[in-house]
């Protein structure tokens, strides 16, 4: 059988596609929920039973549809796709208007667990009043989770009078104990308010900061890069592939190490840096702990991690310049400044401008730097906890979700991270539109 | 107008190093005046130093015009000294800029011989030279493997790990030696066959050592015992997702590449650049989230999962750029002679794209080496931590810090890496500066 054409033939291949995955998800949740109740197994259960339902599926509607088999080697980048990075923006997006946060996780409050006496059918008898054990009131309308040795079940509460309660289904094993779920709820724009009306301790200078960082960095590293970059490019200086493989060390280190080395390294009382300074007579900088210097600090650890590459970019450009172009400049009584300004540095402007804005994107976001070196820090007054001196919007996001100071607000980080990703694609946008990408594609 | 925005960057950071210099570089009131207790001071010493730069320039300029002099007088040519001393000039930068680059480098491996801990303390040593006292020339009177020591204690390995280890450094050393000798004599085929083969060798050694070290034999005291449990880690899980990378990329960059008469070709390839304009860890809550109802938090799989989607973009770019290189011929006349699609994937293309696989491999092993968001965010148990989260161990949460031990776990931790980029130098710099321009 043939492929359909055009449009149709796409859509009916992608449909069956997505039909197929999605099926064989629901099965996976259906069958986990299932389990839950005689097994409680562990959560990846349902990627099994997905890739379980999946691979018999996709034989089977091959042997009907013998045309798609020719779709099915997008399958694995395409389902990988979907799960682990689609799926995460969507829940994003989801999240972000919600108060999701360590108090309200979606997993049961241990605190309130409590002992089942008796059990008859949906009615369970604790040893404690349900409005005082539970910690709820009204109770009706909650969920709860009751479980047992190798058995979980999750439930709503009916009605509660007393030391009983009657949940919305029956139990299929003897409940042993009883806690409510610290569900989380739907809140509307909340966060993003939230976020708003701290704008001036939080979103405005780590905004402003963020742009700043990011844009002097590749601006620093460029220039950094170019002048070595045309230093090297110089054919009749000797040793240049030596010095091009030492200088490049940089950049061969793992990233996360060298970072946390130059803490060390930029300590007020002992790091190395402050000596050197004091035999040049240069008085101790505390480098880490006065929020100017901070920043000074992370764009110059930035640029010794990030000028070999922007170093390598420009002498990959400068290679595919035609040296005929120097020579009849040279005829023509160009001296060697005339030949920079009027052909180097025009004809490196097309292959080094992509390279320059894919820089900025991955610095906008460049989380490790920022967090390894100064965690955000020094702190700064009249900001929030979570938002210092040398804070980023990602890791300002990170630190409200994940850190001591953000108090697990996973809710507002997720609503930051929206807002990173709005940026991030615009910036994305931008180079796309300089640089043809899209029209490549053809 | 490009011309403006140009003008207006430049002017913004003007300003911006012009305000800098104002408040905090000459204004002494926002800085201590106080020196360190127990480092060195010298007043004015950069003016000693840019002395000796000039000195040096001086030098230079000389040794230029005697030679040119010299050598026009015996050859009897008339020649210009400036070239030599702009050359000389050249070397000079290029040679203070390495010293810069390296001094941290130095400063750490220095730190990491030095058992006392002397490079991070404030006692100050009394040699009489000046840079040795303040330490900037690294100085570690008992330099000794201490340190290092520490890192292995009470690592207990099984005979036949011991084997594979030996196994693996053999196969090192002879793709070291096959490469030495490819510099030295003109390179021939049995060089690069044998190459391979030892790399494949040395890469299943390493897996497979990863494979099978148990938490239980890292029995030393204290967290730093656990280094090269980290290490062992971080090779598992890169390593994985590399190898994750590579089967996810390659059905689907073959399918790009040859199947050009599928509708919707084009809409896919939009839809993989799409994809690539969000950078998965920005989605960390959810993924947290996520990760947590699969009850994937702080195992390997889930992090393994996480970082899967973040290369599939690039990598499918890539290699459906490499196999559309290949010409089609040798397949269609495999496919005239009865031959599927799937043999040809598996008998024809396969072999011929291992290189690329390499690279992919390369380009993600390298890169979640280094990944600190995610790791730092699944990985919370000390035994299943990384070498990047574990190093922060070293230097945060608690009041003394090992500075000694934490440089040696530094270089030992970078060893790889270090090893693997000049290794495949080549891979790197075109794959990044090329992946670059296509993005």
């Amino acid at each position: 059988m043939k492929h359909p054409p055009g449009l149709k033939g796409f859509l009916l291949a992608l449909s069956l596609l997505l039909g197929l995955l999605i099926l064989s998800t629901g099965v996976g949740i259906l069958g986990y929920l299932a389990l839950e109740a005689y097994l409680a197994p562990p959560g990846w259960t349902i990627l099994v039973l997905a890739l379980l339902v999946m691979v018999p599926g996709a034989i089977l509607v091959g042997r009907l549809f013998p045309w798609l088999t020719d779709w099915y080697y997008f399958l694995p980048a395409l389902s990988f796709l979907l799960v682990f990075t689609l799926y995460p923006i969507a829940l994003t997006v989801y999240l972000a208007f919600t108060d999701y946060s360590g108090a309200r996780s979606g997993f049961p409050d241990r605190s309130t667990e409590t002992q089942v006496v008796a059990q008859e059918g949906p009615r369970l008898l604790l040893e404690e009043p349900v409005e005082e054990a539970l910690r709820c009131r009204p109770c009706a309308g909650e969920t709860v989770e009751v479980y047992a040795e190798g058995h979980r079940l999750r439930a709503r509460i009916l009605e509660a009078e007393g030391n009983a309660l009657v949940l919305d289904r029956i139990p299929p094993f003897q409940a042993a104990f009883v806690a409510k779920v610290n569900a989380f709820r739907f809140v509307g724009l909340r966060n993003f308010s939230f976020i708003l009306s701290q704008a001036s301790k939080a979103l405005f200078p780590v905004f402003a900061w963020n742009v700043v960082f990011a844009l002097s960095t590749v601006l620093l590293n460029a220039l950094f890069g170019l002048i070595l970059g045309l230093v090297l490019n110089n054919k009749a200086l000797k040793l240049r592939n030596f010095y091009r493989t030492v200088l490049i060390v940089s950049w061969a280190l793992p990233g996360v190490i060298t970072v946390q080395v130059w803490v060390a390294l930029l300590n007020y009382n002992f790091g190395a840096i402050n000596r050197l300074l004091g035999v040049l007579g240069i008085y101790p900088i505390p480098w880490l702990n006065d929020p100017d210097w901070a920043k000074v600090a992370i764009l110059l650890v930035n640029l010794w991690l990030g000028f070999p590459y922007m170093m390598t970019a420009t002498l990959g450009a400068l290679s595919t310049i035609p040296d005929e172009l120097y020579e009849a400049a040279k005829v023509d009584g160009a001296n060697p400044w005339q030949a920079l300004w009027g052909i180097t540095l025009p004809l490196l402007e097309k292959p080094m401008l992509p390279i320059l804005l894919s820089s900025f994107a991955f610095n906008f976001n460049n989380f490790y730097i920022i967090y390894l070196l100064t965690g955000g820090g020094p702190a700064q007054e009249g900001r929030l906890a979570t938002a210092q001196a040398t804070d980023i919007l990602i890791s300002w996001a990170y630190k409200t979700a994940f850190s001591a100071e953000g108090q697990s607000a996973y809710g507002l980080g997720a609503a930051i991270s929206l807002l990173i990703f709005v940026l991030t694609v615009a910036i994305s946008l931008v180079n796309f539109r300089v640089t043809g990408a899209l029209r490549e594609v053809r | 107008m490009r011309r403006l925005l140009a003008f207006l960057l430049v002017g913004l950071a003007l300003y911006g190093v012009y305000w800098f210099a104002l408040n905090r570089l000459f204004d002494a009131g926002s800085y201590r005046k106080q020196v360190a207790f127990g480092s060195v001071f010298v007043p004015y010493g950069w003016v000693y130093a840019l002395g000796l730069l000039l000195g040096l320039v001086l030098l230079l300029l000389l040794y230029s015009l005697i030679h040119t002099a010299l050598t026009n007088r015996i050859q009897g040519r008339k020649r210009s000294p400036w070239p030599l001393f702009w050359q000389g000039v050249t070397h000079l930068f290029l040679w203070v800029l390495i010293l810069l680059v390296y001094y941290p480098v130095v400063q750490v491996v220095a730190a990491s011989f030095d058992p006392t801990n002397n490079l991070f303390s404030f006692r100050r040593p009394d040699t009489g030279f000046l840079l040795l006292d303040a330490k900037v020339i690294p100085y570690v009177p008992e330099p000794s493997l201490e340190n290092y020591a520490k890192l292995v204690e009470g690592v207990v390995l099984y005979p036949y790990q011991v084997g594979l280890l030996l196994l693996g450094g053999l196969a090192l050393l002879g793709v070291a030696l096959i490469g030495l000798l490819r510099r030295l004599l003109t390179p021939e085929d049995w060089m690069d066959f044998w190459q391979g083969r030892l790399l494949l060798l040395l890469a299943l050694a390493v897996f497979a050592l990863a494979l099978t070290l148990s938490p239980r034999q890292f029995t030393g005291q204290g967290t730093e015992a656990k280094f090269l449990l980290w290490v062992r880690n971080t090779f598992l899980i890169s390593g994985l997702t590399g190898l994750l990378a590579v089967l996810l990329t390659a059905t689907a960059g073959y399918a790009f590449a040859r199947f050009r008469h599928l509708p919707g070709r084009y809409p896919m390839l939009l839809f993989l650049i799409f994809v690539q304009m969000f950078p998965g860890f920005l989605a960390l809550v959810a993924i947290y989230y996520l990760l947590s109802r699969l009850d994937l938090l702080n195992t390997f799989t889930g992090l393994v999962l996480a970082y899967s989607g973040g290369i599939i973009s690039f990598g499918t770019w890539v290699y459906k750029g490499y196999l559309e290189s290949i010409s089609p011929s040798l397949e269609e006349a495999a496919m005239v002679d009865g031959a599927t699609k799937w043999q040809v994937f598996t008998k024809i293309l396969l072999p011929l794209s291992a290189p690329m696989f390499v690279f992919i491999f390369l380009l993600q092993f390298v890169g979640t080496y280094s990944e600190f968001v995610l790791a730092n965010l699944v990985l919370t148990g000390v035994e299943s931590w990384n070498v990047g989260v574990g190093l922060r161990s070293f230097t945060t949460g608690q009041f003394q810090t090992k500075w000694g031990i934490f440089a040696a776990a530094s270089v030992l931790g970078s060893l790889p890496i270090l090893l693997l980029f000049y290794g495949f130098q080549q891979y790197f710099v075109s794959g990044y500066t090329a992946g670059a321009v296509k993005e």
